[in-house]
């Protein structure tokens, strides 16, 4: 579905990210692979990838903490002289604490690098969309936490809203140049983030879904795959959410 | 060559003869399904396309008529489909009436016409596909609503009303079929390329186009592909939702359409 395209995704690492980046080589996308930090097994991950699918996959590492480090990754990307089709944001942190708990720094931490970082690093490869008229899809992650609020989630629930605010805005301004930008809009996926959640709290979570399990990465990866490929060339601006039914 | 994301599943469109429902048999055979494509009436035309795009896809299109507002014959038709034993792998709820006509001057019987159409005739025949859908233990229903039960248009008192009502149905739908592995969504489209459109006065075309971000209407085969989408199982944790292909709207753009 993706045969041709260059796609960008941060949060290559492990759990979404990682599905995304196997979904993406799959179904024919060269891919810019952005994680945190360099690692042997996801070396050999995109390595195996690349040659099963007879795509390119470039990994990138860069700690979205340092936003010169995410210039730095930006122009390398850019150094490559591609055609970048899309770009999937889905690296991101949670700091989980009650309101009352919340320090400073966890809210300009979670800040940093799921909301200030990626408008950065899209500024970057919106720039080369536009240099090369492409026609371009760029999506977030966003999470049912920032529309329906979420226990212990105000900083994470409030830098994915900021996200949305800046969807909204991004699509208006970009759809004259072809650009389209959606969030998506997670429920409780299987995933390292979720991880450390307790058993208690995973089932009460599950009671109110209309399907009674958590999503898997896999299909995450594949709402992205719809949102990046052609079939979905009239969306923009959308939230989606992918929840199982939980709103 | 599209990717067949729909192989090996059967669904049921409604309102096939033009517009919306027309791409999307050619869609949706295009990516691999079976269509059971239903129409008012039996035209040439119509069975002509239906063997049109079966060759040209190697898949089963099989028209079926029936009036949707007449439950008898809802009833005769699900009747021919359950005789072919082709289990129903997903449901389109897709064909509809339109209406412009400011709230005073809409009749009681406008009301009642847009209601039957687009709201009790696919609650009715949705009644009926659940019960073949349960004994797969899966199925997607996908309803066609409109950005105007969302925005709330002038002239769009009886057509969005019966739209939201359909809304409503999908996320009660979602809640409670999912335990049969049943998937419930549906696609708000904005303005999109129809014999619709034909009918604005031009003034009205260029405001929506300069509120639309994307700055060009939708086409049929963008809602096609949406609904392709919602029924294949690249959408399998995807349930409850309600789904805008717009192509961006302002919040100005939403209040004039």
């Amino acid at each position: 579905m993706l045969t041709g395209k260059n796609i960008v995704v941060t949060g290559c690492l492990q759990g979404i990210g990682k599905a995304t980046l196997k979904t993406f080589a799959e179904n024919g996308a060269n891919v810019f692979a952005c994680a945190y930090a360099a690692n042997d097994e996801f070396e050999n991950f995109c390595k195996d990838l690349a040659d099963k699918n007879a795509v390119k996959i470039t990994p990138i590492y860069f700690d979205m903490s340092d936003n010169a480090a995410v210039v730095a990754a930006a122009k390398k990307i850019q150094s490559a002289k591609e055609e970048i089709h899309g770009l999937v944001n889905i690296a991101g942190i949670n700091n989980d604490a009650l309101f009352p708990m919340v320090t400073y720094k966890d809210l300009f931490d979670t800040f940093q690098v799921n909301f200030f970082a990626q408008i950065i690093f899209s500024q970057y490869i919106v720039r080369l969309m536009q240099r090369k008229k492409t026609v371009g899809s760029i999506v977030f992650t966003s999470s049912i936490s920032a529309l329906d609020g979420n226990r212990g989630q105000t900083a994470y629930g409030a830098s994915k809203a900021a996200l949305i605010g800046a969807m909204k805005t991004m699509a208006l301004e970009l759809g004259e140049f072809n650009i389209r930008v959606n969030a998506i809009a997670p429920g409780v996926i299987k995933s390292p983030m979720t991880d450390k959640l307790p058993e208690n709290i995973l089932a009460s979570k599950i009671k109110t879904m209309d399907i009674p399990r958590l999503g898997e990465v896999a299909e995450v990866a594949k709402l992205y795959l719809f949102l990046m490929s052609d079939l979905s060339s009239h969306f923009t601006g959308q939230v989606i959410r992918i929840d199982g039914g939980m709103g | 060559m599209k990717n067949k994301i729909l192989s090996g599943k059967n669904i049921l469109v409604t309102g096939t003869a033009r517009g919306m429902g027309r791409q999307m048999v050619e869609t949706f055979a295009e990516m691999g399904a079976n269509v059971f494509a239903h129409a008012r009436k039996f035209t040439e035309q119509h069975t002509d396309y239906c063997k049109e795009i079966a060759d040209k896809f190697d898949t089963k299109i099989i028209p079926v008529y029936f009036e949707l507002t007449n439950a008898d014959e809802i009833k005769r038709g699900i009747g021919e489909i359950r005789a072919t034993k082709i289990p129903v792998n997903g449901l389109v709820n897709n064909a509809g009436i339109t209406l412009n006509a400011l709230f005073q001057m809409t009749t009681m019987e406008d009301v009642r016409n847009q209601f039957e159409v687009n709201f009790f005739a696919p609650f009715l025949l949705t009644q009926y596909i659940v019960k073949l859908m349960v004994r797969n233990k899966s199925g997607s229903i996908v309803n066609i609503s409109s950005s105007a039960a969302q925005d709330g248009n002038s002239g769009k008192s009886a057509y969005g009303a019966s739209k939201a009502a359909l809304i409503c149905m999908t996320r009660c739908l979602s809640e409670e079929l999912a335990v049969n592995g049943i998937r419930a969504n549906a696609i708000c489209p904005g303005v999109t390329e129809t014999d619709m459109v034909a009918t604005m006065p031009d003034y009205a075309v260029n405001l929506q186009l300069e509120s639309t971000f994307l700055g060009k209407f939708g086409k049929v085969s963008d809602i096609a592909n949406a609904a392709a989408f919602l029924l294949s199982d690249y959408s399998s944790y995807i349930t409850g939702q309600i789904i805008r292909v717009d192509g961006g709207v302002t919040e100005y753009g939403k209040r004039q359409s």
